[in-house]
């Protein structure tokens, strides 16, 4: 249970406006990256301490930077630093904080690590532990909505059997009733991880057994069930929070069909071309789910929408989303803030209760992308290294969520979102403008990132028509044919840049700051490294102007 | 064949962490009248009139890394709309020569034995081979651990595992060599 610990309060921090004191004086931040920074603001602006973590990788970090006090919890493997629930607890208590906000992913859906902190007597910013015992666990929420009269995607209802031969003819019973396609999921997982796709009886065991092993390295739980395949479907979400009086309300729903290896690549609230009632209907599937398990704080409820307009539920995530702010840029709620008010023992505030009774009719659009560090020519492959040059964009409508700069690494040991770029405007149209402008605006070296993904969709016809599903980015997305014709031109652009081409061009001033005034030996000397006119082409270097 | 190239040709080849895009070598000639296609901005940027369709497109130019690979190669890091391209810029007339020395020399035909490297950095989670098994194309070989993500690399075609250069464990780099397929 959250724990209100006001009282404590010294005067001093009383707000201005004599409304509400800042909900704790001193929170630890159970994270790294954007997601960390995120919440380190938060509580700047409710005038909280923050306390980071961080493992060896992060020494130097943004977040580290950031906080008012920093802990080392050990190496850069999660398991033995941001998965270290003892000594994030030893932290917490011993930096003398009153909460803990877990962020999303390392312990975010524990509940033996929401217990944990309850246990030593903090506050856990998220459900509690019953909550995410009742919803985090997949076969869990997919029991408590068949209680409640919400419609699941067909699938078991209990673990499956893994590496139980005497059970093979069992299961495979089970899967040709629910019919192949189906997917083998993890009941403790996310993000796709201990996920399989399966076409025929005869991959089921090899998945099972393949599936439970991911989960059960990912989650420490190797659970796991079926469930059908449902395509063409979208992804449509809706983003709850409850208070300690049992009320539970939602700031509206997400559209995040765009995905690759189950993982999402584009959201967006509100989902597009959605009818009010449906809007309300969706709304009040996922507020039933919330209220009969308890729901205290913020989770979000996402379905599948087939083409017939049915919402089938799919999972509960209970814990503050990665793409919460597009929700926060439609809604007017800071979501986050929220978050520690209610962790606080607080009820629903005003503006979010207001925001709830306008979620079915919203105003405005928001768009997020994930900047990752991925490899969009080949399927999204990892792409860690170190950034060289990063520019990110500004302007109307636009904010950016990210915890890097050039000169970082990008460590291969953690998830590898890097930045999120947000754009809100007041319709659809208007907002995908807005994301094409501010991806132009984007300059990365160094690492390659999703960034040609993105702009692409920010340009494409079917996604400005809103014809998305979870397919979308295997039928519309072609990484090889794009990067081939950017190789071209980069093979171009060099070769030109090479001869010398394009200097009289260039902008008066401008000029000075590559083309070398001096000969070959300025060109080769100290600090000039950054220059594009430096070392190598010595034939090239002596037809440049002096 | 080399005297017949303008001596401030230049040749710009892909690296090989771009090789994916498949493209050849490109030799670009200062007399070829297509100089006016690029616009230099400053050190870092310029603009390249792409022509199909007639558009302007902003290039980041940086010095690669290593910044040079070789004598008289120079690595360059390009940017265009988002893509990463790292690429190699020789005197033309310096590569025609090297390849005349190369002609004749032979390399592994495509039966040869193949040295699988890695694609992605990571840790190696399982390695389902040994050295001396058959296996057909598909059949997982290593599985690796990346960002979270258990990435498995299967056989590329039907072969024998010559060698097997890691083991469980091992944390791998771009490039490291996994094993060999024969």
């Amino acid at each position: 249970m959250a724990t209100s610990r006001s009282d404590r309060r010294p005067s001093s921090s009383l707000r201005k406006d004599g409304t509400a004191r800042p909900p704790f004086k001193r929170v630890l931040i159970a994270n790294r990256g954007e997601i960390a920074v995120r919440l380190i603001r938060a509580c700047r602006e409710l005038d909280m301490e923050a306390v980071a973590v961080f493992s060896d990788a992060d020494a130097s970090a943004a977040h580290v930077r950031l906080a008012d006090h920093a802990v080392r919890l050990g190496p850069a493997t999660p398991a033995e630093s941001y998965l270290r629930m003892d000594r994030i607890i030893d932290a917490a208590l011993e930096a003398g904080c009153e909460a803990v906000h877990p962020g999303y992913g390392f312990l975010a859906e524990r509940a033996s690590f929401a217990r944990a902190v309850e246990d030593a007597g903090l506050a856990f910013v998220g459900p509690t532990a019953t909550s995410i015992d009742a919803l985090g666990d997949k076969l869990h929420a997919r029991r408590l909505a068949r209680d409640v009269g919400v419609e699941s995607v067909p699938g078991t209802l209990d673990p499956a059997p893994v590496e139980r031969p005497d059970q093979v003819a069992t299961i495979v019973g089970e899967a040709e009733r629910i019919g192949f396609p189906l997917l083998v999921k993890a009941a403790a997982g996310g993000g796709g991880r201990g996920m399989r796709r399966v076409t025929t009886a005869l991959e089921l065991p090899a998945a099972l057994a393949s599936g439970s092993r991911e989960a059960a390295s990912a989650f420490g739980d190797g659970s796991v069930y079926l469930e059908r395949e449902i395509r063409p479907a979208r992804h449509v979400e809706v983003q709850l929070l409850g208070d300690a009086s049992g009320r539970v309300v939602t700031l509206g729903e997400r559209d995040c069909s765009l995905q690759r290896r189950h993982q999402k690549l584009v959201e967006e609230a509100p989902a597009p071309g959605l009818t009010t009632a449906q809007r309300c209907c969706v709304h009040e599937l996922a507020v039933r789910l919330g209220t009969a398990a308890g729901l205290r704080n913020a989770a979000t409820a996402e379905f599948l929408l087939t083409t017939d307009g049915t919402f089938y539920f799919l999972e509960v995530n209970t814990r503050l989303q990665v793409e919460h702010g597009v929700t926060e840029l439609v809604s007017g709620v800071d979501i986050v803030r929220e978050q520690f008010l209610l962790a606080a023992g607080r009820n629903l505030s005003p503006s979010a209760l207001v925001a709830a009774e306008r979620a079915a009719e919203p105003a405005g659009h928001a768009i997020e992308v994930r900047i990752s560090a991925e490899d969009p020519a080949r399927e999204f492959a990892p792409a860690p290294g170190r950034i060289r040059r990063w520019s990110m964009p500004s302007g109307p409508g636009v904010r950016v969520d990210t915890a890097v700069g050039a000169g970082d690494r990008v460590p291969p040991d953690y998830d590898n979102l890097i930045a999120k770029v947000m754009v809100h405007a007041g319709n659809r149209e208007l907002a995908i403008d807005r994301l094409r402008r501010a991806l132009d605006e984007v300059e990365v070296a160094g690492i390659q990132t999703t960034l040609p993904f993105h702009r692409f969709v920010a340009r494409d016809a079917t996604f400005r028509a809103a014809e998305l599903s979870t397919g979308w980015v295997a039928e519309h997305w072609d990484g090889a044919a794009s990067f081939r014709r950017a190789a071209a031109m980069a093979q171009r652009a060099a070769g030109l840049a090479a001869i010398g081409a394009g200097r009289d061009r260039a902008l008066p001033g401008a000029q000075a700051g590559w083309a070398t005034k001096a000969g070959p030996a300025e060109v080769g000397g100290a600090g000039r490294d950054g220059h594009w006119g430096r070392a190598g082409l010595d034939e090239a270097v002596d037809r440049w102007p002096r | 064949m080399t005297a017949e190239l303008d001596p401030h040709s230049v040749r710009v080849t892909l690296a090989p962490s771009a090789a994916t895009a498949g493209l050849d070598p490109i030799v670009v000639d200062p007399d070829s009248g297509r100089a006016a296609d690029l616009r230099r901005i400053d050190a870092e940027h310029a603009v390249l009139l792409d022509r199909t369709p007639a558009r302007p497109v902003g290039i980041l130019l940086l010095p690669g890394e290593p910044a040079g690979t070789g004598r008289g190669v120079t690595r360059r890091e390009v940017i265009v709309e988002g893509w990463r391209i790292e690429l190699d810029v020789e005197s033309a007339a310096r590569a025609a020569l090297r390849d005349r020395a190369r002609r004749g020399r032979s390399g592994a035909g495509p039966s040869g034995p193949v040295e699988v490297r890695a694609i992605i950095p990571g840790v190696v989670l399982t390695v389902s081979v040994v050295s001396g098994d058959s296996v057909t194309a598909g059949q997982q070989l290593v599985v690796v651990e990346a960002m979270k993500m258990q990435n498995e690399l299967n056989a590329a075609r039907d072969g024998t595992i010559e060698r097997v250069a890691v083991a469980p464990g091992q944390t791998i780099e771009v490039g490291d060599l996994l094993l060999v397929l024969t």
